[in-house]
């Protein structure tokens, strides 16, 4: 599916979803290479985000294969319908009709479509979400090859069926294991770091209707200075950042201080040990003095 | 040779076919198909824009975060804009009489035995680049180790393997600093950036690279952690008869069951106990293993650890709960009596089996971290084989450099009792334990 690459970041900018030119243009190439669209990064980046934001923008449908362990072609690819199945020979025998043929049990009725083959069969270009491929096992990986490179995929008892349209497909990974180099060969890359303050402002007002500008820019100072803890065990994701922001709003706050902060950091830091850490690293001192620093700098007061 | 230079005289081609080659000298898996992808996307780009051109070629030819700091340096190194293209072929005139000085000298600092060290022309460039106190302090250190004793001219390759390692090293940070730290990749930075102290024998990682180092221990402890809980989900069908699942799968041969199928067998959590070498020479090796392994409790169900020099002490009450090992540890290393002291192997573990029975038994796999130097030799390798029956398995860490074990007869000795691994890396320290655990 081409788009000129204008058109594209333009796209992008009215679906709120806020990036860089070269997240752009990767996403643009890959579009138009028909390649798979590789995504990595920690947890909360936007990487989930990007396979429904090309759905959108491609006002199309998303289909998402969500990824676990154990996770096999049963239930990403196809599955006959056994119980159906059991009731037709069932009824054939009771109602003594004559012998049903194998190729009638097999046939497109009692087909079970999952993910994979309904991306594949889909009438109309679809976007393939599939999400979170490093948690699934290798021997699985191992079994994507045929539908990332070819678009096709086999079913022993129907032969192989190739993709009525070719799919978009995105891949996301936390990177918690080293994915094969048969996958990334087949794919585009793209690594998507945390955003710097000035994007995840961007971010913030896009997504948070009615907050105050002051409020956006402290709240994104504010997790910058989280995310900059090397010791955290999680860092806040985009999507908690946006949460707390629309708490803050709904508390009536125009701004931000270090008492508040503390208030309600259960929605940024979400284990003990994180929080602990806060206290001993940060503290309410802390946020107080990085917000008077960036009060200064005229980061925040600049942009009024 | 600069970019527009390039397009004009239509040789993309054999020029990317020149820079897949040098990612490939560096070590990227760049193969054919990612070649013509990446000439595929030259062709839907605007090519007179720089930005555009990488992030093309970045998008097809790396495939790893890590690897993307070789492909900047190199794109950097490779596509160069035309002026200064011109500028740079004036400089590197001067640069080359200038090189070649410096190769020179430093063929005549690095010698063994009044031979130089056999060195590639990059490492001696390294070697060129250091700081006059980073290059006093290897000469020191290749002249210490010359006039050690019992040095014999086949220690030449472990020398130079130690100064080759150090210079990738060095280079690693040098190339860290160009872009600003770790820290500095924006807000975020996922903490790939400290790799390059992987492969760094862990008594010569800087003091002001021991939090990188530690970050990446715990990193790769809990990629471990995570792998080793995958493994034993996945491991034999061994559990009881799952029925729901086994009629469910039968149901397509007519209810007839034909295949069996299994609940996943639970398996309990290892013990596991860790003695750790207090002394000196040690101390950085088992504070490693300690973060390493406390990174693990979600897969060890009870890790006790034990420190020792000349005698034995309980260090597992105090690492259960506590988030900040550094901060734990330094205060153990405080207080210690044993700490910085003599070793005696033998009487920590005769203590271990006599003061703490319940904690060595069958379920127990025991990790020494030691180089095997003891004082009463013969009573440690009786004790270590008293443990060893005791135990389900011993597993001795040693950060002595493999090449040097047969210099040491105590290394013979309690390699013939226990299975012993090389451990003088955090890559070779996850590589171990996570074959073994």
């Amino acid at each position: 599916m081409t788009m000129p690459l204008a058109k594209l970041r333009k796209y992008f900018e009215q679906v709120g979803y806020i990036c860089d030119e070269n997240t752009v243009l990767t996403v643009y190439l890959a579009l138009d290479l028909q390649k798979p669209l590789l995504i990595e990064g920690a947890p909360g980046v936007g990487k989930t985000e990007m396979g429904k934001v090309l759905a959108e923008i491609l006002q199309t449908d998303l289909i998402r294969l969500q990824c676990y362990e154990g996770l096999d072609e049963t239930k990403a690819l196809y599955e006959w319908n056994y119980q159906r199945q059991l009731l037709r020979i069932q009824m054939n025998r009771a109602l003594e009709q004559e012998q049903i043929n194998e190729e009638d049990l097999f046939s497109d009725q009692y087909l079970l479509e999952r993910p994979l083959l309904k991306a594949i069969r889909c009438e109309k270009t679809a976007v393939l979400l599939i999400d979170e491929i490093d948690k699934c096992d290798p021997e699985f990986e191992a079994f994507l090859f045929e539908v990332l490179s070819d678009f096709q995929v086999s079913i022993p008892e129907l032969g192989t069926i190739p993709a009525k349209q070719i799919p978009v497909v995105v891949l996301t990974s936390n990177n918690e294991r080293e994915l094969s180099d048969g996958l990334k060969r087949r794919c585009l890359y793209l690594y998507l770091d945390f955003p710097d303050v000035e994007k995840e402002v961007r971010i913030i007002r896009a997504k948070v209707p009615g907050i105050a500008e002051r409020l956006a820019w402290e709240t994104a100072r504010v997790v910058a200075l989280l995310r900059r803890q090397q010791d955290l065990r999680k860092k806040p994701s985009i999507a908690e950042t946006l949460d707390w922001a629309r708490a803050l709003v709904s508390l009536n706050r125009s701004r931000l201080d270090g008492k508040m902060v503390a208030d309600t950091l259960n929605l940024l830091l979400k284990t003990r040990a994180d929080q602990q850490l806060f206290r001993q690293e940060i503290g309410v001192e802390g946020i107080e003095r990085a917000l008077s620093q960036s009060g200064n700098d005229g980061e925040i007061n600049g942009c009024r | 040779m600069p970019l527009t230079e390039k397009i004009t005289e239509q040789h993309l081609e054999e020029n990317m076919a020149t820079f897949v080659g040098l990612l490939r000298q560096e070590g990227l898996p760049v193969g054919t198909t990612e070649m013509i992808d990446a000439l595929l996307a030259l062709q839907k780009i605007d090519l007179s824009s720089r930005g555009a051109f990488k992030t093309a070629l970045q998008a097809t030819l790396v495939k790893n975060r890590r690897d993307r700091l070789v492909f900047d340096r190199l794109f950097d190194l490779f596509f160069v804009p035309a002026e200064l293209h011109r500028h740079r072929a004036e400089e590197t005139i001067l640069q080359q009489e200038e090189l070649t000085r410096r190769l020179e000298q430093a063929n005549l600092e690095l010698q063994f035995k009044g031979e130089a060290l056999e060195l590639s022309m990059g490492e001696l460039q390294q070697y060129s680049l250091l700081s006059a106190e980073q290059r006093s302090r290897l000469q020191d250190f290749v002249q210490k180790t010359e006039s050690g004793n019992n040095i014999e001219p086949q220690f030449r390759p472990i020398l130079e393997m130690i100064v080759k390692s150090h210079l990738r090293y060095c280079r690693g940070q040098d190339e860290l600093k160009s872009r600003g730290g770790p820290a500095a990749g924006g807000a975020g930075s996922g903490g790939d950036g400290n790799d390059y102290l992987r492969e760094i024998d862990i008594e010569m990682i800087a003091a002001s690279d021991l939090p990188a180092a530690e970050l990446l221990l715990q990193r790769l402890s809990r990629k471990l952690a995570v792998r080793i809980l995958r493994r034993r989900r996945i491991g034999p069908r061994s559990g009881p008869l799952d029925l729901r699942r086994s009629m469910r799968d039968n149901m397509r041969f007519g209810g007839i069951i034909f295949n069996l199928k299994h609940k996943p067998k639970r398996r309990s959590k290892q013990q596991i106990l860790l003695l750790c070498d207090l002394s000196a020479s040690m101390k950085r090796y088992s504070t490693f293993v300690i973060h390493f392994l406390h990174g693990l409790h979600e897969v060890v169900r009870d890790l006790s650890c034990f420190s020792f020099s000349d005698s034995l002490e309980d260090l597992t009450a105090e690492l259960k709960g506590h988030t900040n090992i550094k901060q734990l540890l330094d205060r153990v290393i405080r207080r210690s009596k044993t700490w910085g002291g003599g070793t005696d192997i033998g009487s920590a573990l005769y203590l271990l089996s006599e003061k703490h029975p319940d904690r060595v038994n069958a379920k127990t796999t025991v990790i020494v971290v030691s180089d095997t130097k003891t004082v009463a030799l013969e009573k440690a390798v009786k004790e270590l084989k008293r443990l060893k029956d005791r135990v389900r398995r011993v597993i001795w860490l040693n950060p002595l450099p493999d090449g040097r074990w047969s210099d040491y007869r105590s290394v013979g000795l309690v390699a013939d009792q226990v299975e012993m691994w090389p451990c003088s890396t955090i890559d070779q320290l996850e590589e171990v334990l996570a074959g073994r655990l």
